[in-house]
């Protein structure tokens, strides 16, 4: 099995397991994928200063960015997406993209730009979990990184300064928030009945804007009157983060499944050079026509070889 | 513009009907022009073209100057000047012309959902390939962008650039990526839209919608532009559905255009 693997990241407040939105995404995945993940916070450590977060250690390697990490917990079998179709994994590629263009700026401009939320909220959580002298450093910088953030995407010259760009930036908000709302409907999960890795990312996103006691936010009130994506919030974290439950089992992937699943994967690959070859060797007598192995019946999809099921449907 | 002037826009925009003489404006097609601001430049004229909505394409040197949120292309239309593809669609949708009418809200979230997918992805690589990949930058991309320009003024300009791409890719972490890494990306991007168009016509089915427009005009231009390798394109031709995709809209839109 893995190596026992750990991963640093921002510590939990107001209900949440981490208040940090990449955070918040990896955890939520390592539970959805049932990955058995020791979660060490950096809180009150220098590591505030120094290290990326949210940050996976398995023995040699080190892991950074949310999408590197679930890739990386994918090719240890810890795979969350195991039963979507290929198309369901590109509409995630595609909803995953929707939140990083349209939802993250005004988040973080709610978090660390907006002077009220950021004087009350923000920065004393911040300060009070690093250790002196970097309380007062380490707010400082991710409010700067932040707002150079939203300055560089969105704000269009002439217009570099951020009262332009408010009301775009929270307009487009509201409109992918509700686009999410759309999209899940009545359902419990974005696909089917269990959580994926689109799960993990709106959950990520969506959770701390929830939760958190922010004392001015027009976004936030937003979002509460969407009911269907508050309740997803409340499951997620009653059904996975709850100290009280257990959490449901992981969807079943045994070793057989993962060979089987290799196994397929080179016999599709060899199998459109072999249909060239066919052609060649069917015009030459002496040799038997070459057949592809029979086809072992389909494992469970898999959006990262999409290509797979171009050639088996 | 703030949520005011633009409600304002849009009133305004309803009041009136499509002019005859709507321009678009881009920079200079054979010097000047770079792959990314081709690509916006042909989706938005892709779906004016879809719309029924006739406008004579522009060339000037100084084209990025003149539009109003510094982005390629623009359109100006009767005393308006509008620039780039969503607030074009938003301006053609008061003027009473859309083609996502007909979606319902779910489509119309995956549509908004792909075409975010297409800027974030492609856009976003083309931006890289031209600005932050060396060879790219000094053989093609600033000498193009600067030449309509004396020395000094084109140096500058081009560097000045130059600089603010690669700013702009470190905020959003693509800073450290590397060329193979960006291909990656753009083929997993390509495979998402293979997967999602299959083997309809159009991405919702019979009509073509502003997503369309969107994917065939950073599609095409990268099937035909030359750059310093053509690893990008052969990335996008192993998908064949998007490339008869490609065909099929050039051949239904953009038939007899003068090139």
């Amino acid at each position: 099995m893995a190596a026992a693997m750990e991963l640093r990241c921002w510590g939990g407040d107001w209900g949440l397991p981490s208040v940090h939105t990449e955070s918040l995404i990896v955890l939520a995945y390592a539970k959805f994928s049932g990955a058995k993940v020791t979660v060490s916070p950096i809180d009150w450590t220098w590591k505030t200063l120094t290290a990326t977060v949210p940050e996976l250690l398995c023995g040699d390697s080190a892991v950074q960015e949310p999408t590197q990490i679930l890739n990386f917990l994918r090719k240890q079998r810890f795979n969350a997406d195991y039963d979507l179709t290929a198309r369901q994994g590109a509409d995630t590629m595609a909803y995953i993209a929707l939140l990083e263009e349209k939802l993250r700026p005004a988040l973080l401009h709610t978090f660390w730009v907006d002077a009220e939320n950021y004087a009350n909220l923000t920065r004393p959580w911040f300060a009070s979990r690093s250790p002196f002298p970097l309380n007062f450093l380490v707010p400082c910088r991710h409010a700067n990184t932040a707002l150079s953030r939203i300055l560089l995407m969105k704000g269009e010259a002439p217009l570099h300064r951020i009262s332009e760009v408010e009301g775009k930036i929270y307009s487009d908000a509201k409109e992918c928030l509700n686009l999410l709302s759309y999209r899940l409907g009545t359902a419990n999960y974005f696909f089917g009945n269990l959580p994926t890795s689109l799960d993990a990312f709106v959950f990520g996103f969506v959770a701390p804007l929830c939760k958190a006691n922010l004392p001015s936010s027009p976004l936030q009130s937003h979002v509460r009157q969407l009911e269907n994506l508050t309740r997803f919030c409340d499951t997620v974290l009653d059904v996975y983060f709850s100290s009280d439950h257990p959490c449901p089992p992981p969807p079943v992937q045994d070793t057989k499944d993962a060979n089987l699943q290799k196994l397929t994967q080179l016999v599709n690959k060899e199998s459109n050079l072999i249909e060239k070859m066919d052609d060649n060797l069917r015009s030459s007598p002496q040799h038997k026509p070459h057949r592809p192995e029979p086809k072992p019946s389909l494992p469970p999809k898999n959006p990262l070889s999409p290509w797979i099921h171009s050639l088996l449907d | 513009m703030s949520l005011a002037a633009e409600a304002f826009v849009s009133q305004m925009a309803a009041a009136e009907p499509w002019p005859e003489n709507a321009t678009l404006y881009q920079p200079l097609r054979e010097d000047q022009i770079l792959l990314s601001d081709c690509a916006s430049s042909l989706a938005v004229q892709a779906y004016l073209r879809m719309c029924g909505l006739p406008v004579q394409v522009v060339c000037r040197a100084n084209a990025e100057y003149m539009s109003p949120s510094g982005k390629i292309p623009f359109i100006h239309v009767g005393n308006q000047v509008v620039s780039e593809l969503g607030p074009i669609v938003q301006f053609t949708k008061a003027k009473g012309h859309s083609l996502s009418d007909g979606l319902d809200d779910v489509q119309r979230a995956e549509m908004k959902a792909y075409m975010e997918l297409v800027n974030n992805m492609l856009l976003t690589a083309e931006l890289f390939i031209q600005w932050c990949d060396d060879a790219t930058a000094n053989e093609i991309s600033r000498p193009r962008y600067s030449s309509p320009y004396s020395w000094p003024l084109n140096t500058i300009l081009a560097y000045q650039k130059q600089l603010e791409v690669r700013r702009k890719m470190n905020a959003i972490g693509w800073g450290k990526k590397t060329l193979e890494q960006v291909y990656e990306d753009v083929s997993q991007c390509c495979q998402a839209l293979s997967q999602r168009l299959g083997t309809q016509p159009y991405f919702f089915n019979k009509q073509p919608t502003e997503l369309d427009a969107l994917v065939f005009g950073h599609l095409f231009t990268i099937l035909t532009t030359r750059l310093t390798s053509t690893e990008l394109a052969e990335r996008i031709k192993s998908n064949s559905n998007l490339l008869s995709f490609c065909r099929r809209i050039e051949q239904s839109y953009f038939e007899g255009k003068s090139s």
